[in-house]
């Protein structure tokens, strides 16, 4: 008797659905075994993977295979990891902000210039060219409907940064409140938060939605090849 | 620092040679060293080396100086006296009355303000030369020790003097056993006092020592051992024979029974057992009985009258220095001769039986002494048997008067240094904080204003306020009900196996396209042929679901139509992974190779910066393929150098964060290629602002994503729309159940209003 490599990944992956759908009762062990198993291959997993597809090609092979050129270049950062290793002992620990500083240094200025130039100054354009009915023929519709959806864009975008403007100033009774004119936008704002919240809700709902079915089908298919 | 001397008192410094404290005046040097050699305590029959200590005459207070003064001028009066009245001393010597000692002590008790009765207890008055041994009285004034005690003793005596009613009546009788004392010298066998004669006679009861010492011999011993000891207590004669007197001369009703009776106890049994009974007896007891009050007050009356003289407390010795040439000088009377009537001492039963009462808690080392057969009994006249201090019994170190004065300054403090080293009491316990006067009274009414009073009330209003519980607005919390939960879970479960199970198609797919979609579409159908696409897998296996839902309809077109090369790469550890399900997959019918068709380069780390490093350089940043092979030189990537080279780049991922970093990373380096985005359901909204500003050419979000774009794909790979009935029945459903929730929690409002509305 042959037993096929779909039988036993069928078997294991209707398991451990049912082990997972147990927590509908409650935690309980059964759950808490299958969480425990996926952590650990997980984990095993990643650190796999971090030995064959970053150590290995990108660290000790160029090492030993590699050239002159290459094992200078991948002496720095075989530096920076050493300088990261020594966090394992308390008294030379200090070492390793040499590495982290220049991690965190390189990684504020990449992300700091993606932020900008990908997506700040992008988005800000686009709010801006929202009004461009030149884009109308591009896009394919028409100019109403470009100023249209300018409009609610800017709109939603003007109330939803006033709600964000929390500055506010003493009343006669004593009571700290924003301006009216502010108060007001802030209330349109919060509805345009509404709905990006509620948007995002169920994009959310689809999302467990669209696994559940997954696992549902996966479970009925299992039972069918039967 | 061995160089200087701290003193004691003010604790400054001093150098080394210093006698006494530049500052305080405080001796530092002691005048007296190891009690070895010549400083060693004198000894019973010892006779004291006179030293000449006139050069410490200068150190003496000036209190002692007066007093040596006047001592040494009394001892010239005594000496001219007895020069002039040779006649008047001799009776008193001749009848070997151990009282004439007290003829030398009259003067100075005289002056010392004696009481009467015992200036003239011995009927004459006559002053005796005493002695000089200053060297032992420096020593003790500047140790501190004997005049302090005298001080103290004589201070706490003084509040026990007794009233000068009893001082009357002991004159009366104990002037009488003066004048019968001459005739009443029955010969005694030697005293049992000589074997603990110094130390126990101190404390003894008076009419214990009248009953022990009879003998000259024996008082000559006793003033020995008193010299030993240094206590300067009376000879133990000087009493033991004026109680003979009064034991002669007073009424049965003048002496207690007891006491009256002792005198009929034949002379060795009173002798032996005398002593200790009466050391046993508490003064308590006696004090209850009028006459033994009236017999201790004389002796008390000696020891504090002599604890006040300081002159002859300077010189414990003296007297005894005047009371034994008397005693030397006069031969041995016998008993005969004396004019006087001696004791009938017959034995009494009942006195018997008392005193066995009373011998109940005989020390150890006095019913050992008394056991001693009579021949073992040291004699007083010989010099040669000497106690040590350390032999003496315990008991009676605690009954001398120096251990007694010391128990009763033992609650007080003791001076440790300085010029009152060694008092105690002298100076309050808490000096300094003590109250020295009576504290001043205040008004406690508040002298404050009207105003001040206002304030205060506010500030206290506030306070209260400040400190008082603010009750907090309680909301109703929404309860996870067991029975709603399993009523949500079956009906859910329900309405989504049933048309999985069923494989219905009741729900049309959408119809129309997004623009989103449309613009995926457009470059899945308008990627060169056989070109390179560069795919990012950046979704979590829980998404697998939704994900390949929602990529394989663009994946099959894309591939059915243009056969591209694609090269998967991904910044999660699990994406690689993904990618090969992905291809065995939901793409198995194309049966693409790895390594020809499409190649994984597997995990990208970094994040961020490696997409950005990516992105500039690819070949240097991903240079091998899972298998470790070298990926740029394979067919999927031949041609291809950089990021600008693919013919499209397509993000899959369920994290709005992942797509953004790709965008925002690769915007300078992608050049114009076609970028789109598969994404979950959840980072659409995220996502869609990037297409319209035009960043991304297309976005295909979720299951309704994959479903329109199969529609343009002639139905394949049909997972979308296998999921679609149920996905449809789900969202109606959770419409439904938000809806029905929300209407359900809005009529509770409404209906809580309504109450609350007619409460008011």
């Amino acid at each position: 008797m042959v037993i096929s490599l779909d039988l036993i990944t069928s078997v294991i992956s209707f398991l451990f659905t049912l082990l997972i759908l147990s927590y509908l009762i409650g935690d309980n062990p059964l759950f808490r075994i299958a969480v425990y198993i996926f952590v650990g291959v997980s984990s095993g997993y990643v650190a796999a993977v971090a030995w064959w597809q970053v150590i290995m090609p990108r660290l000790i092979y160029p090492l030993v295979y590699g050239s002159v050129l290459e094992r200078s270049f991948i002496a720095i950062p075989l530096l920076g990891a050493l300088l990261i290793l020594m966090k394992i002992f308390p008294r030379w620990a200090g070492l390793a902000r040499i590495a982290m500083a220049f991690l965190v240094g390189a990684g504020a200025a990449v992300i700091i210039a993606g932020a900008l130039i990908g997506t700040l100054i992008p988005q800000i354009s686009a709010t801006i060219n929202a009004f461009d009915v030149n884009s109308a023929s591009v896009r394919n519709i028409s100019v109403v409907e470009v100023i249209f959806n300018g409009a609610f864009i800017l709109a939603g975008t003007v109330f939803t940064l006033i709600y964000f403007h929390f500055g506010a100033s003493p009343k006669a009774d004593g009571s700290m409140r924003r301006l009216g004119l502010i108060e007001t936008s802030a209330w349109v704002g919060r509805i345009f938060i509404g709905i990006t919240l509620g948007t995002i809700f169920a994009g959310v709902f689809a999302a467990a939605l669209t696994a559940l079915i997954e696992r549902i089908s996966a479970l009925i298919n299992f039972f069918g090849n039967f | 620092m061995p160089d200087i001397i701290i003193c004691p008192s003010c604790g400054e410094n001093n150098l080394p040679d210093q006698e006494f404290c530049q500052y305080c005046q405080t001796r530092l040097q002691p005048l007296t060293g190891p009690l070895k050699g010549a400083d060693a305590p004198i000894k019973p029959g010892q006779v004291p080396t006179k030293k000449n200590t006139a050069e410490l005459e200068p150190i003496l207070p000036q209190w002692l100086r007066d007093a040596r003064d006047l001592a040494r001028k009394d001892d010239q009066q005594a000496a001219q006296e007895n020069l002039q009245q040779p006649a008047q001393s001799q009776p008193a010597s001749s009848a070997k009355d151990l009282l004439a000692g007290l003829q030398s002590q009259a003067g100075d008790v005289k002056e010392s303000d004696l009481p009467d009765w015992l200036a003239s207890i011995t009927g004459v008055i006559s002053k005796s030369t005493k002695s000089q041994t200053e060297s032992s009285d420096f020593r003790w004034v500047e140790l501190g020790d004997k005049n302090d005690f005298a001080k103290d003793e004589s201070a706490e005596l003084s509040s026990d003097e007794p009233q000068p009613d009893e001082k009357d009546e002991v004159r009366d009788w104990f002037r009488n056993l003066g004048s019968s004392e001459q005739t009443q010298q029955p010969e005694q066998p030697e005293s049992i006092e000589n074997s603990f004669s110094g130390s126990s006679a101190s404390d003894t009861p008076d009419l214990l020592r009248t009953i022990g010492g009879q003998e000259e011999t024996a008082n000559s011993a006793d003033s020995a051992d008193y010299s030993e000891t240094g206590l300067g207590e009376p000879p133990t004669g000087i009493i033991s024979e004026s109680l003979k007197s009064t034991e002669s001369a007073t009424s049965a009703n003048e002496l207690p029974d007891w006491l009256s009776s002792d005198a009929t106890i034949p002379p060795s049994t009173a002798v032996e057992d005398e002593p200790t009974a009466m050391e046993d007896v508490p003064f308590d007891d006696i004090e209850d009985e009028s006459e033994a009050a009236a017999l201790q007050s004389p002796s008390y009356t000696i020891f504090e009258e002599k604890s006040l003289e300081p002159a002859q407390e300077e010189h414990p010795l003296g007297w005894l220095d005047t009371f034994q040439p008397v005693s030397a000088h006069q031969p041995e009377t016998p008993i005969e001769q004396a004019d006087f009537t001696p004791l009938d001492f017959t034995e009494d039963s009942q006195v018997s039986d008392n005193l066995d009462e009373l011998f109940i808690d005989i020390p150890d080392g006095l019913s050992s002494a008394s056991e001693v057969p009579r021949s073992s009994i040291p004699t007083a006249d010989t010099d040669s048997e000497v106690i040590a201090p350390d032999d003496l019994p315990s008991w009676v170190e605690a009954m001398r008067p120096v251990d007694h004065g010391i128990s009763q300054l033992s609650s007080q403090t003791l001076e440790s240094g300085g010029a009152l080293a060694g008092l105690a009491g002298v100076l309050p316990a808490a000096a300094g904080f003590a109250p020295m006067s009576k504290p001043n009274a205040y008004s406690i009414k508040s002298q404050a204003s009207e105003e001040q009073q206002a304030q205060a009330a506010l500030l206290e209003q506030m306070l209260t306020a400040e400190t008082a519980p603010v009750p907090m607005a309680s909301f109703s919390v929404l309860r996870t009900s067991r029975r709603l939960r399993w009523f949500l879970t079956f009906t859910i479960f329900i309405m989504i196996a049933i048309p999985l199970f069923l494989r219905t198609q009741m729900f049309s797919l959408p119809v129309g396209i997004p623009l989103a979609v449309n613009g995926a579409l457009q470059v899945a159908q308008s990627i060169p042929e056989d070109a390179p696409v560069l795919v990012a897998f950046d979704y979590e296996p829980a998404r697998v679901g939704e994900m390949e839902a929602a990529a394989a309809p663009m994946f099959d077109q894309m591939i059915l139509l243009r056969h591209p090369h694609l090269t998967f790469i991904s910044t999660n550890e699990t994406g690689a992974i993904l990618v090969e399900r992905f291809i065995s997959g939901p793409l198995a019918v194309h049966n693409y190779q790895s390594g020809i068709q499409y190649l994984n380069l597997g995990y990208l780390p970094g994040g961020q910066i490696g997409i950005r490093a990516f992105a500039q350089n690819p070949q240097i940043t991903a240079p091998f393929d899972m298998s470790f092979s070298a990926a740029w030189d394979s067919a999927p990537l031949e041609g291809v150098n950089s990021l600008s080279q693919f013919a499209a780049l397509i993000v899959v991922t369920d994290n709005a964060d992942a797509a953004r970093t790709w965008i925002e990373q690769t915007e300078s380096a992608r050049g114009g290629i076609p970028f789109v985005v598969i994404s979950s359901a959840q980072a659409a909204p995220m996502i869609q602002p990037y297409y319209e500003s035009q960043q991304i050419s297309g976005l295909v979000s979720g299951l309704y994503g994959g479903a329109l774009f199969e529609q343009y794909n002639a139905g394949r790979p049909g997972t979308a729309r296998s999921y679609w009935d149920a996905f449809s029945l789900g969202m109606l459903l959770a419409m439904a159940l938000v809806l029905g929730g929300g209407l359900w929690n809005f009529s509770l409002g409404l209906r809580d209003r309504a109450a609350a509305w007619e409460a008011q």
